[in-house]
């Protein structure tokens, strides 16, 4: 067991999502996933972050917004992309008004491929995210 | 007003006499007002010229951000345009907020990024003490160009990214796209189909509404009805997997028809239904039951009928204040033209109302999707028709889970030239703005979540 013991607080930053990794991401904490009963928990500020997921292929007006999110995170940290935008590879990847997604530009160390990806993908994408940190 | 109406296209108004605002964009060779009439949607034509175009949102704010988008976006003149700020962040700043000033009033600034899992918003508060004075909801940061980006695309190929401008209603976007482009094409679309679309797009239906229901007991501080809700959706994007092998529904509608092996195992859906229906009606009653719940729904956000007329609201809020417009049953496609559709009606337009209509809602979607399966039986379900797409416009609307989802679509030589998307919750933002004006800031995140409005497909 690392300095983490695998608990995480996690920050979700929407960088143009058409909202349907959100709607996993809401999965996680229904009673059917509740990673909650990891000690995984949503924060309410990127200051108590250990983990950020991102979604979205990367908008003009949220280059901005998720580089200060990002940059208010304390280290160690580690971001996670969630679904295929996020990793550069979903429907709108080369899209003139897009980026090169979320979690690529963002320096993602963790990938969860899919459109969306199931929960069990997302949970099994933050037990990465604490091992990750744990060498961090 | 009338020396203002006169200076306004005409047909605008004569249409708006007789019908129901839907939006407005910009085609190649000029503006298009969509009204939501009784024999169809109307479309009014206003030519570009060298003259700037009159503001029709100067009498009719349901227009305002339709015309601050076409001027922002496709750089349309407009003359008197009471709102002349751009719509959407641009080179990723946004124009200044609206604030009030005065003698204790102070402003609080929230987003984009969100402590949750919230897609981006700004929204800038002017208060004095707890009481809300205005509100500023600026959006955009999700806007991905797509309407640009689609424009020369074949219009099959097209389908599965306009599955995909929204997440949760991407069932109910894709029926419109698909019905736009059956009418150019003239096709006939066989009634098992047809059972099958609707039977997919009640799902969806089924899907947001218990989810919204959840986060309106959550943000009036009822964390056991949350769970419970959240539950209640988890089950529900089982149901659409086992009904075409995807959570959200995305690519199970397709033009022409419906994607293959879609509805495969009848006997597994049915016993989900059954089971679902059970969980949704014991989880109303716990709801509604709970007075001190619905004692904090009661009276707070209210929207009069004549404020969701001049927003040009359809959907929930609009039948939660008065209206009646129910697209199903007001210009009824596919399968709804044999399925009649029982309209929610409710009057006092608060959070309250807007829960009642989706609980009423949910119980008249599981009644849709027995009567579907019923209907269908185990008769197979025809690979979808062909669609000859060489040239033609059309304009579609359905009722999605959120108010009137329509697409707008021009076809030239075989490619899609204009593709315009107007999302029910785009209509409906400035009324959740409207709506928080009545009451305290800590009020907001329960007026917010009694509308529960996507932004992705606000944003496009």
């Amino acid at each position: 067991m690392g300095r983490f013991a695998r608990s995480l607080g996690i920050r979700h930053l929407v960088c143009g999502s058409c909202n349907g990794c959100e709607q996993e991401m809401n999965a996680l904490f229904g009673p059917d996933v509740d990673i909650t009963q990891h000690g995984w928990e949503l924060v309410a500020s990127p200051r108590h972050a250990d983990v950020v997921t991102v979604t979205g292929p990367m908008t003009e007006a949220m280059r901005e917004p998720a580089r200060r999110t990002l940059e208010a995170v304390p280290e160690p940290s580690v971001v996670v992309a969630v679904g295929d935008c996020a990793l550069g590879t979903g429907v709108f990847a080369g899209s003139p008004d897009v980026g090169a997604g979320a979690g690529v530009e963002l320096g993602a160390a963790v990938a969860v491929p899919g459109c969306p990806p199931a929960p069990e993908a997302i949970v099994a994408g933050l037990r990465r995210a604490a091992e990750v940190l744990d060498r961090r | 007003m009338s020396a203002l109406a006169a200076t306004l296209p005409h047909a605008i108004c004569a249409e708006l006499e007789r019908g129901w605002p839907l939006g407005a964009y910009a085609a190649h060779d000029g503006l298009r007002y969509l009204v939501l009439g009784s024999d169809g949607v109307r479309m009014v034509h206003v030519p570009r010229g060298d003259e700037p175009c009159r503001a029709v949102s100067a009498l009719v704010p349901a227009f305002a951000w339709d015309e601050r988008e076409m001027a922002d976006e496709w750089g349309v003149a407009f003359d008197a345009l009471p709102d002349p700020r751009a719509l959407w962040a641009r080179g990723g700043a946004l124009p200044d907020a609206i604030v009030a000033s005065g003698p204790g009033v102070t402003r609080i600034v929230v987003g984009p990024v969100h402590a949750g899992i919230i897609e981006p918003g700004r929204f800038t508060f002017s208060s004095g003490g707890e009481t809300v004075v205005h509100l500023d909801a600026q959006l955009g940061f999700s806007h991905r160009g797509l309407e640009r980006a689609f424009a020369g695309a074949d219009p099959l190929t097209l389908a599965p990214r306009v599955a995909r401008i929204c997440g949760a209603c991407s069932a109910s976007r894709s029926l419109a796209y698909a019905i736009a482009l059956e009418t150019i094409a003239g096709a006939q679309i066989p009634d098992e189909v047809e059972l099958a679309r609707l039977l997919l797009a009640e799902l969806e239906r089924i899907a947001n509404h218990v989810f919204d229901l959840a986060v309106c007991a959550s943000a009036a501080g009822w964390a056991p009805g949350f769970t419970t809700g959240l539950g209640l959706k988890e089950a529900a994007m089982r149901l659409a997997a086992t009904a075409c092998g995807h959570r959200l529904f995305f690519d199970a509608i397709v033009p022409g028809g419906v994607r293959a092996e879609i509805l495969a195992d009848r006997t597994a859906l049915r016993v989900q239904v059954d089971a679902l229906a059970a969980r949704v009606e014991e989880f109303l009653r716990v709801l509604f039951d709970n007075a001190s719940l619905v004692s904090r729904w009661t009276g707070t956000g209210a929207l009069s009928f004549d404020e969701v007329r001049a927003l040009g609201v359809l959907g929930p809020a609009h039948r939660a204040s008065g209206g009646t417009i129910d697209v199903r049953d007001a210009l009824p496609y596919g399968a709804y033209r044999w399925l009649p559709t029982d309209v929610a009606l409710e009057t006092t337009g608060d959070v309250g109302a807007r829960c009642r209509v989706k609980a009423a809602e949910l119980r008249t979607s599981f009644t849709f999707v027995r009567r579907a399966l019923d209907q269908l039986g185990a008769s197979a379900l025809p690979a979808p028709t062909p669609l000859a797409l060489r040239c033609g416009t059309s304009t579609s609307v359905v009722e999605g889970p959120r108010g009137a989802e329509t697409i707008s679509v021009a076809i030239e030589d075989g490619v899609v030239t204009r593709l315009h998307a107007i999302a029910a919750s785009y209509r409906t933002w400035p009324a959740v703005a409207l709506a928080t004006m009545r009451g305290i800031v800590p009020d907001f995140p329960l007026v917010n979540k009694s509308f529960n409005l996507c932004y992705a497909c606000a944003d496009r």
